[in-house]
């Protein structure tokens, strides 16, 4: 048995020069402090992201997407299809841990100040995929097309279209025309199976090929002990392992969510009908929606719709930008207002996502 | 004694002598009528018997002028305020002068309403007529313009006996009628006449209703208009105000309790209080104009109008010959009436509130008797089967369970037994059995469906943990592997 791997891989090897990545591998090692824990968060997100392929092809198989047969389609796929049900509900429970993974990922990455350099295209193309996997839920939520998604997605495409100038012909692009129609629902589709998947790869591949090749960030405190005390790990198998354990744990919640709590498919929509009371957006989403409806309708001479998405999209762009403009942290110096600003930014999304939550 | 009857006979001719001083001075003053009376004008002979001349009003009150002035040019002269004969409006304004004044009706201790003019605006006669800009109705109308008598005068063209005539001089005219309404009947009436009310009131009976007992005189308005007292809504009360007094109902000898029960029937309830207009109110039965209580061979044609595919059901089953040959009125004999109840299950079969029973007993008619009590069991079962479905079904989309296909087709089932209800009417078995067992085998196998999902319910929490056992199990594993690959020496 030993004789057959070793031959497969000496035969694989003698191709592409396997030896060489194990080796890479091999020497790879990851800093053990008492933060290493936010270490894993980007590997379950990764985990997280290979299950929602893996479902969401499955989901292909059946899914339908147009007007008519959209909401029927994945009344078959929870009611006929084989574990069905199961698929559909982890690909949507999967969807929802995956941006909360990611966001726990991303603030850990913040207040380590992971972002310096040489790691400022590590952040950026992380927070590209942040928003690539927050762009995959609303695309997403469309797809059953149901009573509650219809009205979120017509509430959603409505806020986009009050930006100026380019509001919209930018809501007019994403329904596909004046209103959510069977249109949108296949715009949504085609942006959701293959427009997002081609960016998000592609960014992926990037984001973890800087994260291999630049190694695991050291906290600046870690930085200043001296080297002896500088605790590592390997990074294989110790890390990976670790990894995979964790990896085990989520499954195994993903598992307990989707039989205990199935996703609900709720009432297939109707363009005619009223829009029921009480419309929200996906929870990631309410913070912004929140902070909206605290806005007056006019600010100064603007809309104050406008004023908070405007005020929104600047902060995304400062936020994005951090490594840019935090020249402290580059120099290798304590700099605490980026905690002050993250910790504002946490318990501001935690307030607003739970008022909206439970208004 | 003698003395008495003196003084008697002396206030009374002074009396007398006074009246006829006032009314030949009254007279003497409006110049207008003695020149008019001369030249023997219809106006000023009907006006002699006038209310409004034995009130003392003179021809000036409405034309203007100087009455008392014999020079014509004086009398009729623009500076005495003489406006001729009034036009359009006009009309209806110069009898609103008085008429809408409460302090000048009082000051001929007239207790005449004074909202006619106002509410004559507001109602249907008060829009526009086609021939200019004046309303359709003026006051003189249907009152006429001299000769106005009060309408307790049997004169009167309002009075109870004439009041049918004058609306049907309009209202009988299709050439007319069609210049406001060209969809509204020109045969009221006709069908009046045909009616109990209108046979009764042609025979001189003036408690009996005509056209402003139901619409309403002065402030008639659309029948579809809520307001009118001919809506739908309003109607049952409308007909009530006569039918339901008992005093007034004595002499024709008929029930007044029909408003009572039809206000707690199924379609009483419908109408009156979901204010649902498809309910029939009183005309929907028993005919407006023409309205008569419906003969026992047609009360099912009356019901079918509504309950067409049960109206046609019971006209070819053998109950259609019996209910006739035994003078049973229809649909009335199991239903009832003004009382009509929600139909349910409990009025098919032998048991004692079935009414099938009335008729049929094991001794005196078996087949009757045989056939309501399988129909009965027939419809009882698919009930229970239909319930025990839906629990099921609802028992697991309570578990989070899909089963949205089953609800759908428990739709069926209920279907179903909607139909069979309808076709109790045909009265036989067998047509019965068509609807019934293609509902039972629906709610049979949603039962079966629902069942599968409440299997697949428990097969999910199994499997869940099976699943949760292994995965745990490789991840135990895998703790106490990394533990020992992190003890080992490197």
């Amino acid at each position: 048995m030993k004789t057959l791997w070793n031959r497969t891989f000496a035969w694989i090897d003698e191709r592409v020069q396997l030896s060489d990545v194990m080796s890479f591998l091999g020497k790879k090692s990851v800093p053990v402090h008492r933060h290493s824990v936010w270490y894993y968060f980007g590997g379950v997100s990764l985990f997280l992201f290979i299950i929602q392929v893996v479902t969401g092809i499955l989901l292909l198989l059946y899914y339908k997407g147009s007007e008519e047969l959209a909401f029927e389609s994945i009344q078959f796929i929870m009611a006929k299809v084989e574990f069905g049900w199961l698929i559909r509900s982890i690909h949507s429970w999967a969807a929802n841990l995956f941006i909360l993974s990611a966001f726990i990922h991303m603030f850990s990455v913040l207040f380590e100040k992971a972002y310096r350099k040489p790691r400022e295209l590590t952040w950026l193309s992380g927070m590209i995929l942040l928003f690539l996997g927050m762009g995959f839920g609303f695309s997403g939520y469309l797809l059953p097309w149901n009573e509650v998604s219809f009205f979120a997605t017509k509430v959603g495409t409505d806020i986009a279209g009050v930006l100026p100038v380019v509001g919209e012909p930018l809501m007019v692009f994403l329904r596909g025309g004046e209103d959510v129609t069977g249109a949108t629902l296949s715009r949504f589709f085609g942006f959701h199976v293959a427009v997002l998947p081609g960016i998000f790869t592609v960014m992926l591949g990037l984001h973890l090929l800087l994260v291999q090749r630049q190694g695991m960030s050291k906290p600046l405190s870690y930085e200043q002990l001296p080297a002896t005390d500088q605790k590592t790990m390997p990074f294989f198998p110790n890390f990976m392992l670790r990894d995979l354990l964790l990896w085990l744990l989520v499954l195994n919640l993903l598992a307990i969510l989707a039989v205990f709590f199935p996703w609900e498919l709720g009432v297939k929509a109707d363009p005619f009908a009223p829009a029921p009371a009480g419309i929200k957006p996906e929870w990631y989403f309410m913070f912004m929606f929140q902070t909206l409806k605290y806005i007056p309708g006019e600010l100064w001479f603007l809309e104050g719709e406008v004023v908070g998405i405007l005020l929104f999209s600047l902060a995304g762009l400062v936020w994005m930008f951090i490594p840019l403009w935090d020249k402290k942290s580059a120099r290798g110096e304590e700099n605490r207002f980026i905690n002050y600003l993250g910790l504002f930014a946490l318990i501001y999304i935690i307030v607003l996502t739970t008022i909206g939550w439970f208004s | 004694m003698v003395l008495v009857n003196n003084n008697v006979l002396a206030i009374v001719l002074c009396s007398v002598l006074a009246l006829s001083t006032a009314f030949v001075t009254a007279q003497a003053q409006d110049q207008c009528l003695t020149c008019h009376s001369t030249l023997e004008d219809n106006a000023s002979a009907a006006f002699k018997g006038d209310i409004h001349s034995r009130k003392g009003l003179t021809c000036a009150s409405c034309h203007g002028g100087d009455a008392r002035s014999d020079d014509m040019e004086k009398a009729m002269g623009t500076a005495a305020g003489f406006i001729g004969v009034p036009k359009g409006n006009a009309v209806s304004e110069v009898c609103a002068r008085c008429h809408s004044s409460s302090e000048t009706m009082k000051g001929y201790r007239s207790n005449v309403p004074v909202s006619q003019w106002e509410l004559l605006k507001a109602s249907v006669h008060g829009k526009v007529s086609t021939a200019g800009g004046e309303q359709i109705l003026q006051c003189t109308t249907c009152h006429n313009a001299h000769g106005i008598v009060p309408v307790a005068d049997p004169r009167s063209p309002v009075h109870q006996r004439n009041a049918v005539k004058t609306c049907g001089t309009c209202h009988g005219s299709a050439s007319y009628m069609r210049r406001y309404n060209p969809s509204l009947p020109v045969d009221q009436v006709e069908k009046y006449r045909t009616s109990v009310h209108g046979v009764l009131n042609a025979r001189g009976d003036a408690k009996v209703a005509e056209c402003a007992s139901c619409h309403g005189s002065h402030d008639i308005r659309p029948a579809s208009d809520v307001r009118s007292k001919v809506h739908p809504l309003n109607l049952p009360m409308t007909c009530a105000a006569c039918h339901s007094d008992v005093a007034r109902m004595k002499e024709y000898k008929i029930p007044t309790d029909q408003y009572e029960k039809f206000a707690e029937s199924v379609h009483g309830k419908a109408l009156l209080e979901k204010r649902d207009l498809g309910a029939p109110a009183c005309n929907d039965c028993h005919g407006n104009h023409g309205a008569v209580p419906p003969g026992v061979q047609s009360i099912s044609n009356v019901c079918g109008t509504c309950h067409a595919l049960n109206a046609e059901l019971f006209t070819s089953s053998p109950h259609k010959k019996a209910f006739d040959v035994a003078k049973l009125p229809e649909c009335e004999t199991c239903h009832g009436n003004h009382e009509i109840i929600a139909t349910t299950d409990n009025l098919l079969g032998v048991s004692p509130e079935a009414v099938c029973s009335n008729c049929h007993s094991p001794e005196t008619n078996v087949k009757g008797y045989g056939v309501a009590r399988t129909m009965r069991a027939l419809i009882d079962s698919l009930e229970a089967l239909e319930g025990t479905a839906a629990g099921l079904v609802s028992e697991a989309e309570q578990k989070g369970m899909e089963v949205g296909e089953a609800k759908f087709k428990l739709r069926d089932a209920r279907q179903a037994r909607l139909q069979s209800r309808t076709m109790v009417h045909a009265f036989d078995e067998a047509k019965f059995e068509e609807v019934v067992r293609p509902g039972m085998a629906i709610a049979t196998v949603v039962m079966g469906e629902a069942q599968a999902a409440l299997d697949d319910y428990v097969f999910r929490r199994v499997g869940l943990g099976l699943a949760t056992l292994i995965i745990t199990l490789l991840t135990l594993s895998l703790y106490l592997y990394i533990k020992r690959i992190e003890r080992s020496p490197r």
